[in-house]
Formats: C-alpha cells, sequence, structure tokens
C-alpha cells in the first residue's frame, strides 16, 4: 500500500514536471524518465516490455501495466491479497478500504479517471493509501500485527524518500540551468509532502544541502529517513522486548548502526561524499535491513530446504505449493 | 416483483402447490415482494452486489487465469421451510450423524458390522479414504465427525432425500451466515412478523464443538484452524470463521511437532495447541505418515495425535463414510446401530462393483447420473440424459476399468424455487446443505446453504459450476 502511494506521488510529480520541463524547452521525454525508471530499479524490466518506448509507455509501465510486478496496480493487487490473507487480523474497515480501491483501479471508472485526469488518478490513490494509515492507526490493536505493519509501511517509506532524492540527484550533473533545478527539487519536495515542513524551517529559498538535511536527518518530519529509521528501532525493539540500546538479532543490529551513522552526520558529509554515493550505500544498508527482518521473522531457516534441492527458484516452490492448497477439497 | 407471470415447476415446486395457490408459509413474503417496485428493487439489487464485492465473499475458481475470484451469486427471495417440516429434517440428519460416527467408531476397532455381514469388506476397505492404519486408534469422545454438510434435495412429491453426505471438510456455511447478514441489511422488511429462527450462533456452536474435544478435559484449550493457504477455494470461509470465533488461523507451517505435542510458533516463543480445526486433507497432514511431498502440514502432528496430545476435527478417516459406495449402505447402517427406521430417504444407488449393478449401470447410461466415488464439487460426473456420446463413451470405460470407483444414480428432477432470472422470476432448481455439529450434544444450524442451479434446467448447484445461494429460512413455529 505505502508502495502504491509512493508509486503514484512519483509518477504524478514526474508528469507534472514533464508539463514544465517541457514549456522550458528541457528534455526530451525519455531522457527524463530514464532516471526515475532507474531510481526505481525498473528500468532493465521497462526496456524488456518496451524495446522501443512511446510517449507515455512510462507512465503506463509505472501505473496499470499488470506484467510489471512493481506497478502501482500491481502493488495495489498484492496489498489486497496480502490483507485477504490475514484478514482475521485487521479491522473489516481496512480491509473494505483496500478492497474498495482495489476495485477502483480495476474498473472502468478506474480506467476512465486515469485517462481523462491522471492527476486526480494519483490523488486518488494517495488519499486512499493515507486513509488507510488512518484507518488503521484508529482500528487496529497495538499488538504484534500492527508493529509488523509498521515496518513494512516504515522501510518503504525510508526507501523510497531516499530513492526520490536521488533522482535529481542523477539529472543534476546534465543540469546546470539553475531555474529549472529549483523548480526539479521542489518538486520532490512536494512527492515527499514536504513543501510546507521546508518553507518552515528553512524560508523559501531551496537549496540541496538543506533538502537533504531534511529529507534524510530531520528528527522531526515524518518522512525523512532518519525519523523511520528511528521509528523501525523502536518497533523492532519492542516485538522482541530488548532493552533501546541493545540489539537480540540481526535486523535490530543493522538498524540500530544505521540509525548511529545518521544521527552522527549530516549534509556535509552528504555532499562531500557525493548525495548518488551517499544514497545507494544507504539503499544497499536499508535492503539488508529489510532481508534480516525477513529471516528473523517471517522466514523459518530449515523449512525452505526441506523439499526442494538447494538453488531451486523460489517461483517453482510457491508453484508447488499453490498447486497442493487448490489440491485440497473443500466439499 | 411479479409473481403472476412466475410459471411454477412441472414437478415439485416450493412456493406453488399442485392447485396453482402460493403456499400458506410463502404468503406474506410473496405479498411484500409483489410490492417491490422496479427501481426500488434494482437498486436493493445492487447494494446487495456491492456488498458482496466490499466484504470480498468471494471464491476462486481453479484453470482460470482472467478474474480467478468471483462473487458467489447470491438470489434475494429466501428459500422458506415450515417449522414441522424442519422438525422432520433435523431428527433426520441427527440419526443420519449418530450412525455415521458409530459406523467409524466400528469399522476403526470391532468391525463388527462387516463381521456381521450388513457391509462387505470390499466396500470398507476399498474406500480410497479408509485408512488402516487407525484401526485400533481411540479418538477424543469416540467422535470422528464433528462438524457434517449432507446435501438433500426435493423429489417430484416433496420428499426430503439425502443425496450425499460430506463429512470431511464441508464448506459453505461462510455463505449462509453472510447471506443472512446480507438479506437483513438490505430486505429488512421482508423479515418482518415471520418468526426466522436465527443463525449467527453458529462459530460459538462450533468453537463448542471443537472446546469438547479437548485432550484431558482441558478447561481452556488452545484451538486452531489449520487452512491449506490462500491459494484455496475456501480461503474466505477459513478465514470468516477463524475471525468469528476469534482463534488463530495458521499455515502447516506455522506449527510445530516436538516430543508428541504440537506448538503454534509465535514470536514470543512456542505455544501449545489443543484442537486442530483443519481444513486439509488427511493425505496432506503430515509428511512423515501420509503424502511425503506435502508442504501443507505439520511432521509429527499424527504422532501427537495418536498420543492423545492434539485433537483434531473432524478426526482422519472419515473419508470411508462420505464415500459415494458407503453412502448406499447408510440405510443399513440407520438399522444395524440404531434399531430404527431411517427418518430421511435418500436416492437408490447402483453400484458398479455389483456385478449386476454395473450390467444396469452400462445398459442405462444415458438415463442415470454416473459419479466417481470420492470427487466433490461437481467434478467427475456424468448426467446420463444431456451427456455427449464422446461423454458417454468416456464414462463407459472408466466404469469398465474401475467399478468401484463409480456410482449411479436415477436422474432426480429437484425442486425449483422462484429465482430472480434478468428481473423476471423463474423456476430454479435448487437443493439444501445443513451443518450438523456432533460435541456435547448434536445440533443442527436451522436452515442451511440453498443452493441455486442457475441455468435453466441445469442440475448442477456447484459454485465452480455457474451456482448461486438463498438465504433460508426456518420458521420458528
Amino acid at each position: 500500500m505505502e508502495r502504491a502511494e509512493n508509486l503514484a506521488r512519483l509518477v504524478r510529480i514526474s508528469e507534472e514536471m514533464l508539463l514544465d520541463d517541457q514549456s522550458l524547452g528541457g528534455l526530451d521525454a525519455q531522457v527524463y524518465w530514464n532516471p526515475v525508471l532507474t531510481a526505481t530499479a525498473m528500468q532493465q524490466a521497462f526496456h524488456t516490455l518496451y524495446p522501443q518506448p512511446r510517449q507515455g509507455d512510462a507512465a503506463r509501465f509505472l501505473t496499470v501495466d499488470e506484467r510489471n510486478p512493481d506497478s502501482i496496480l500491481s502493488c495495489i493487487r498484492q496489498a489486497r491479497e496480502n490483507a485477504r490473507s490475514v484478514r482475521d487480523k485487521i479491522s473489516d474497515e481496512m480491509w473494505s478500504e483496500i478492497n474498495a480501491l482495489y476495485m477502483l483501479v480495476n474498473s472502468y471508472e478506474g480506467a476512465e479517471l486515469l485517462a481523462r485526469s491522471p492527476q486526480s488518478f494519483y490523488e486518488k490513490i494517495i488519499t486512499s493509501s493515507m486513509l488507510f494509515a488512518g484507518i488503521t492507526e484508529a482500528t487496529l490493536a497495538r499488538d504484534e500485527g500492527w508493529n509488523f505493519l509498521q515496518l513494512g509501511r516504515l522501510l518503504e517509506r525510508a526507501d523510497m524518500t531516499s530513492r526520490f532524492l536521488d533522482i535529481r540527484s542523477q539529472t543534476n550533473a546534465t543540469q546546470p540551468d539553475a531555474a529549472l533545478e529549483t523548480l526539479q527539487w521542489g518538486a520532490v519536495l512536494r512527492a515527499c509532502s514536504a513543501h510546507a515542513s521546508y518553507r518552515r524551517v528553512y524560508g523559501g529559498e531551496i537549496h540541496v544541502p538543506n533538502v537533504v538535511d531534511l529529507l534524510l536527518f530531520s528528527h522531526e518530519f515524518p518522512r525523512s529517513v532518519k525519523h523511520c529509521l528511528r521509528r523501525i528501532d523502536e518497533v523492532l525493539h519492542d516485538i522482541s522486548v530488548t532493552p533501546t540500546g541493545r540489539y537480540s538479532n540481526h535486523c535490530e543490529k543493522i538498524i540500530g548502526a544505521l540509525l548511529a551513522r545518521l544521527s552522527f552526520s549530516g549534509p556535509p558529509e552528504v555532499m562531500n561524499r557525493g548525495l548518488h554515493a551517499y544514497l545507494d550505500d544507504l539503499q544497499i544498508q536499508l535492503n539488508q535491513a529489510g532481508q534480516a527482518i525477513f529471516e528473523t521473522y517471517v522466514l523459518l531457516p530449515g523449512e525452505v530446504d526441506r523439499h526442494f534441492p538447494r538453488g531451486t527458484r523460489p517461483e517453482a516452490m510457491s508453484d508447488w505449493h499453490r498447486e497442493q492448497q487448490q489440491q485440497q477439497q473443500q466439499q | 416483483m411479479n409473481l403472476a407471470s412466475y410459471r411454477p415447476a412441472k414437478l415439485f415446486d416450493e412456493l406453488v402447490d399442485d392447485h396453482g395457490s402460493i403456499r400458506s408459509y410463502y404468503r406474506s413474503i410473496a405479498e411484500k415482494l409483489e410490492r417491490l417496485r422496479s427501481e426500488e428493487l434494482q437498486q436493493k439489487l445492487r447494494s446487495l452486489e456491492l456488498l458482496f464485492l466490499r466484504q470480498g465473499i468471494t471464491f476462486t475458481v481453479y484453470g482460470d487465469e482472467q478474474g480467478t475470484e468471483r462473487v458467489f451469486p447470491f438470489d434475494p427471495f429466501p428459500r422458506i421451510i415450515p417449522h414441522s417440516e424442519w422438525e422432520h429434517i433435523e431428527a433426520g440428519l441427527i440419526q443420519r450423524i449418530t450412525a455415521l460416527n458409530l459406523f467409524l467408531y466400528d469399522v476403526y476397532h470391532e468391525q463388527s458390522i462387516i463381521k456381521d455381514k450388513v457391509i462387505p469388506p470390499e466396500v470398507v476397505f476399498g474406500a480410497s479414504h479408509y485408512r488402516p492404519e487407525f484401526v485400533g486408534a481411540s479418538v477424543p469422545k469416540n467422535a470422528y465427525i464433528h462438524v457434517c454438510g449432507t446435501d438433500l434435495i426435493r423429489d417430484s412429491d416433496g420428499r426430503y432425500l439425502v443425496l450425499e453426505d460430506n463429512g470431511r471438510c464441508p464448506s459453505g456455511v461462510s455463505y449462509v451466515l453472510e447471506n443472512r447478514a446480507a438479506m437483513k441489511r438490505v430486505f429488512p422488511q421482508l423479515f418482518g412478523a415471520h418468526g426466522v429462527r436465527p443463525v449467527d450462533t453458529y462459530p460459538a456452536d462450533l468453537l463448542a464443538t471443537l472446546r469438547h474435544i479437548a485432550p484431558r478435559e482441558n478447561p481452556n484449550p488452545n484451538v486452531v484452524l489449520l487452512t491449506p493457504g490462500v491459494h484455496n477455494s475456501a480461503y474466505f470461509e477459513h478465514s470468516f470463521l477463524a475471525r468469528q470465533m476469534s482463534i488463530e488461523i495458521v499455515e502447516g507451517r506455522d506449527l510445530i511437532a516436538l516430543d508428541g505435542f504440537v506448538y503454534m510458533r509465535t514470536t514470543k516463543g512456542l505455544r501449545q495447541v489443543d484442537v486442530i480445526y483443519r481444513r486439509i486433507d488427511d493425505d496432506f497432514l503430515d509428511p512423515q505418515v501420509f503424502r511425503k511431498d506435502s508442504c501443507l502440514g505439520v511432521a509429527g502432528l499424527v504422532d501427537a495425535v495418536r498420543r492423545g496430545n492434539v485433537a483434531l476435527a473432524n478426526a482422519i478417516g472419515t473419508g470411508v463414510a462420505d464415500d459415494k459406495v458407503t453412502y448406499a449402505y447408510v440405510p443399513a447402517m440407520i438399522k444395524y446401530y440404531l434399531s430404527q427406521e431411517p427418518i430421511l430417504d435418500q436416492v437408490p444407488t447402483y453400484l458398479a462393483w455389483r456385478d449386476e449393478d454395473k450390467k444396469y449401470i452400462l445398459e442405462n447410461l444415458p438415463k442415470l447420473v454416473v459419479k466417481a466415488a470420492n470427487e466433490s464439487g461437481g467434478y467427475g460426473m456424468l448426467i446420463g440424459p444431456t451427456a455427449s456420446q464422446a461423454q458417454l463413451q468416456e464414462f463407459r470405460d472408466k466404469i469398465l476399468a474401475q467399478p468401484r470407483n463409480y456410482i449411479a444414480q436415477p436422474v432426480v428432477n429437484f425442486s425449483q424455487h422462484p429465482t430472480l432470472v434478468n428481473g423476471e422470476l423463474e423456476g430454479r432448481h435448487v437443493d439444501l446443505r445443513p451443518f450438523v455439529l456432533w460435541g456435547d450434544t448434536v445440533k443442527v444450524l436451522p436452515g442451511g446453504l440453498t443452493r441455486v442451479a442457475l441455468k435453466r434446467g441445469s442440475l448442477v448447484v456447484n459454485s465452480s459450476q455457474g451456482g448461486g445461494s438463498k438465504d433460508t429460512w426456518v420458521l420458528a413455529s
């Protein structure tokens, strides 16, 4: 859900910027979409499906293409499928919201809205995701289910904030145009709903180090990477009932170390290292943290190899699993 | 709704009697439905559909890549069963499950029904769901079938006949509860002074049934529901029931058997499990005992069951009782164990493994319904009168190859009920699946699932084959 929301934020803002760019006599659309696809690690998949992309293909690929497992539509489908499998753990209102969004994006009305007013379509997805978060906040008991839901959401958010920053870090080199730069960094801030916060803290003028400060290091701004990590750290300790400052498993260790690094550095270190290189590092560590959480709490060591020789593709395992599930007679 | 244009069935019609008048217990609802204007009805139908969609009350059709998930079609005209009829059905169902449980205990212990030559040994030992490994194993309270779904149809005289027993993992009860909830929400005015018996105690009754078999009379047992997983067609029902009973829903990988006990993995460590309401087949329960390649079961589960440290509902091996060949012997079972005459009749059945029956079946194939002994869901079935030459030949070959595996029955043109089809009421065939719980006492859920064959003239009511359902009203008096 969070991923669908963030993708919607990304595509919405990208399309908006594209309009600006064109009016400024800016980049060719394709050159423009490339960093977006790279930042979301979907470039290769895109070029396989669209060897000769035309205008609108990139947006289509990111939004409604079912062949893309990371498109907004696919994310919503997966979120609903996950919700379906834990329906006994979530509130009816949470299910209704996620199911309603799924039905909307799959309906004729949804397709029509996307064609007529893409902005409203993305708006709708963002609102629905935020509504879902609100409903969750208001209706879900603060038990483990809640904690794991928070973990997923926060990890995704931290990852996406760093990706948003990365998009600009890549176009930056080829874009010396100051007006355009202001516009683009402004767009990044808006994509993260950070515009108002930025103005309040740093005033109206946009400087890259300030943007970096807000989106990576802010203690208060809820979408900043550091804020997300701090919450992840709390949630992890809550789950394992380990006192803060210590760790009882691998994922707590990774997150703790990452948090310490962010707590004791700032924009100057980032700018020295180079924004892109810094973000690259950060994303690798976020991925490791996600993987460690999965291995600690979801994957049960030893279970996987029981039926399959080493090196079996995960898809082959899940097909087999699905087939057996379907074989069970429900009379 | 226009009842005047409704053409009742030639055989048995649920709404209209032989003299062409509406049966007394349908009169009040018929009046109310007649008064419903068409726009109002359309609007209510739309909100029903939306309600089901929003709740995600859907089932999965396998082998269908596109839109694998479907809403179970729902017809708003409720089926009504008067009090006296229901008393008869209820008594018949209780008698039947009693006999089936005695039979299961017997075939897994003394086997006196075989020794006394009431049932031939081939019927029991040849059933694919018979579990010789469990002969002599004891089960809590000597009960095997705790949850039973028995399919009933009405013949041309309106007699209720048992079509089959489902004593392994009967499904469909969630639709009974959801159908009623939807009807109450969208058509509250229809209920009026009818005195419709409520169905919503089912989850509590099911939980009591499950707690009843907890090992060592544990007053506070940990009960879980074991599901195959989200890809199973009945997953909605599994999560629905778990939610309604406030118990954990688990997959095999969430459980672990250690030293003869079964535990549930939680992030805070292991928690012992006492009762498992399992919705997976015997074959997949335990890779150490049954299918080695099962990734849905729990290695060591059967050992824990044998030691009496965990109870399963339904017990292992109940499939021998709902086998379609065994079915033919249920009336004899009732006489043998209970010294009673069967209260509910059943459909005459020819068994292909008996030579004289096989001859009759092969000669009369186009007039008969042929069923595989262990299939469900309307699969593995031949309806003679509508079958093509190729299909007839296919089944002829199958019967000759595996006679034990096939039975045949005459085509029963079961009763029809008015059903809304494109805004008009038309007669459609219906069956009834009541649900019986065998716990401290035997409880029958008032009503059950009325399934409708939505295709005109069709006798197949299964959801996977174009069936729908109706709310079923049992009247209190």
